[in-house]
């Protein structure tokens, strides 16, 4: 039953470092938080923020109403898993997750009942006698879990947990752990840089860059509506395409010139465009959003472009499209055959394209929102 | 971890033994002194002329020697239990002193970022380099102003003695300790922290045991440094131990020097399990719990 909040947490090293700045986060109750960023980003000091290991420069800390502010990580009953698993190389796979239970001195027939519930969970039964160094990386993974869950903490956190383990492995783990974590019902904050982690994982995202947090919402919403250039070019694979765009007006309807071709503009975006006269915008489209034809004819969405090169992904096909010098990305299915310097037909579909204010690289949408 | 390949295979074998040749042959005068030390115990005469005949089996020296005899003839007698105790007292001193001290002081260089710590870790290394001779002037002066009354002066002079020993060796147990803590990724203190422990319960539940060769190790270098001790025995400590009662038998009227013999290998004892110990101990590193 636990809500974390950060108020206007700030982080400044000794080194004079600003890790983090200005942070407000909720997580509700149950939730799975992801902080998503690139490495550097704060994604981490956040995360040890809330576990008390740093304490914030200034700012407020909350589990629930309890301001937790200078409370000392072992008063704060969270489970943390760090990124190199940090298990005790001297102690058993038993001990190792006996630890927390012993420093609370309870007793040792109920530790042994605890530990071996936890290590079930985690399959892990069998490898209770052996040492760390013994252990395979998904298994030592498997033993830090088990080690930060067997104290029931009200707060799970995860520090890139996944990114030690192998690419098949990882994406395997992935969904145990999602599962693992509805089952448990434990409010859990996990720090990753991959966005496939976090899309996959997480209830709601917090894209973390420079210290501060850029967006907040459910995986799809900051996948398709991306508050920043930032975030629509961190998240997918491949990443969100931006090509530069001019507003001109002609018989009262807006068009957009992109690499001296004309596409209609988005029509929810007219108001917002016309009410802050926007000469220039940054025009933001998913590969995934975008068709691609032989020829344009006579459509008012589409640009004309170059093949630059096909990258066949087996499920289907990359294509990098030059456009007026500026190359951007598309999938298309596998049954296109296009060859290089081919001529194509490139149009986005009108109702997922995001618009961008050149000066401040945040999104139309964000930037009317900020304004009411 | 485990055996199998122990080094990278790029020496011939060839080379190898040259190797080993070389080492041996450089050995050579060592090992020759040390066991005409120890056969020269076992003889009536010195066998020391590298002469065999003057080698004739006894096992009197050592029975001598361990009637606290300083002579053949005459009865000057000392309590060599008196003695190896006085030894013990200064070499477990010194050890326990410079693992104390060189332990902690190890952790803090390695973990805290102090403003000077680089300049610290330097003149402590400068200070090893002063020959522990060059401060016994200083280090008497510094005890003048401590000077217990008359009766306490000879339990006295064994802190003295251990506590200026001990301070001769802490600079490279802080180094040694130093580095086996960098060993220690800090995620392992804060999961510890984390699961509930003090400070305190953290250094003596996980970081100790992790670190335990180099305490050893340090352990082992102290109780050898006290128990090899001449300089600050003779200028400080009121009774005998076993190195100022060696010299002071070499150059006797009445010494007889295969009884020295045998009192030198009693003396060497502690260096020789220590070498037994510390293969055991030293090179089983324990890894450090970090993959990948």
């Amino acid at each position: 039953m636990v809500v974390v909040r950060l108020v206007n947490v700030t982080k400044v090293f000794r080194t004079g470092v600003v890790g983090v700045k200005d942070i407000n986060l909720t997580v509700n109750h149950k939730e799975f938080m992801a902080l998503l960023g690139p490495s550097g980003s704060g994604k981490s000091t956040t995360l040890y923020l809330i576990a008390g290991i740093y304490r914030p420069s200034s700012g407020k800390i909350f589990f629930d109403d309890r301001d937790v502010t200078n409370v000392p990580p072992k008063d704060r009953n969270i489970g943390l898993v760090f990124q190199n698993w940090a298990l005790y190389p001297h102690m058993r796979v038993y001990d190792n997750i006996a630890f927390p239970l012993r420093i609370k001195r309870l007793p040792e027939n109920e530790i042994r009942k605890k530990v071996l519930e936890t290590a079930r969970m985690l399959r892990i039964e069998k490898l209770l006698n052996r040492y760390p160094w013994q252990l395979s990386g998904g298994q030592q993974q498997r033993v830090a879990i088990a080690r930060a869950l067997v104290k029931e903490p009200d707060v799970l956190l995860l520090d890139e947990p996944l990114s030690n383990l192998d690419a098949q492995l990882r994406i395997s783990v992935r969904a145990e752990l999602k599962r693992l974590q509805k089952k448990l019902g434990i409010t859990t904050i996990y720090v990753t840089h991959d966005q496939a982690e976090a899309l996959a994982m997480a209830d709601r995202i917090a894209v973390i860059n420079n210290g501060r947090i850029i967006q907040i919402g459910a995986p799809e919403q900051v996948y398709t509506k991306p508050a920043t250039v930032f975030v629509g070019g961190f998240l997918g694979n491949p990443p969100m395409n931006f090509v530069e765009g001019e507003i001109i007006e002609d018989k009262g309807k807006l068009y957009i010139v992109i690499a001296g071709q004309k596409i209609i503009s988005p029509t929810h975006y007219e108001p917002i465009v016309r009410r802050r006269g926007l000469r220039k915008v940054i025009v933001g489209f998913r590969p995934e959003d975008t068709m691609i034809l032989p020829e344009c004819r006579d459509r008012n969405e589409c640009v004309k472009g170059m093949v630059y090169a096909v990258e066949p992904m087996g499920r289907e096909y990359i294509v990098v499209a030059d456009l007026g010098g500026e190359l951007v990305k598309a999938i298309v299915p596998r049954t296109l055959v296009l060859t290089d310097d081919q001529e194509i037909c490139l149009c986005p579909s009108l109702a997922k394209i995001v618009l961008f204010d050149p000066k401040t690289e945040k999104s139309l949408e964000s930037l009317a929102a900020e304004k009411d | 971890m485990s055996a199998g390949l122990r080094d990278i295979e790029l020496r011939s074998r060839k080379t190898e033994i040259l190797i080993v040749a070389t080492v041996l042959i450089f050995s050579i005068p060592l090992i020759l002194s040390y066991s005409l030390l120890v056969l020269s115990s076992f003889s009536k005469e010195m066998v020391t002329n590298l002469n065999p005949r003057d080698f004739i089996p006894t096992l009197r020296n050592w029975i001598l020697f361990f009637e606290g005899r300083t002579a053949v003839f005459g009865g000057i007698r000392v309590n060599i239990c008196h003695i190896v105790l006085n030894t013990l007292i200064v070499a477990l001193g010194v050890s326990f002193l410079v693992t104390l001290v060189g332990s902690m002081t190890g952790y803090a260089v390695s973990r805290l970022r102090f403003s000077g710590r680089k300049k610290f870790m330097a003149l402590l290394m400068l200070l090893h380099a002063f020959p522990g001779s060059v401060m016994v002037v200083g280090i008497y002066f510094l005890y003048l102003m401590f000077l217990p009354s008359y009766q306490m002066v000879r339990l006295y002079s064994f802190f003295f003695v251990i506590v200026a020993r001990a301070s001769l060796e802490v600079p490279m147990a802080t180094w040694l300790m130093k580095g086996f803590f960098d060993m220690i990724p800090w995620e392992v203190e804060w999961a510890a922290l984390v699961d509930g422990a003090s400070r305190l319960k953290v250094w003596r539940k996980i970081i100790l045991p992790m670190v335990k060769p180099g305490v050893a190790a340090v352990m082992l270098f102290g109780f050898l440094a006290g128990w090899m001790d001449i300089i600050y025995v003779r200028t400080f400590l009121v009774d005998q131990t076993l190195a100022t009662w060696i010299e002071s038998n070499i150059n006797a009227e009445y010494s007889y020097l295969p009884l020295v013999a045998a009192a030198g290998t009693f003396y060497l004892l502690p260096t020789i399990i220590f070498f037994l110990l510390a293969r055991r101990l030293i090179f089983t590193i324990s890894a450090t719990g970090v993959k990948g």
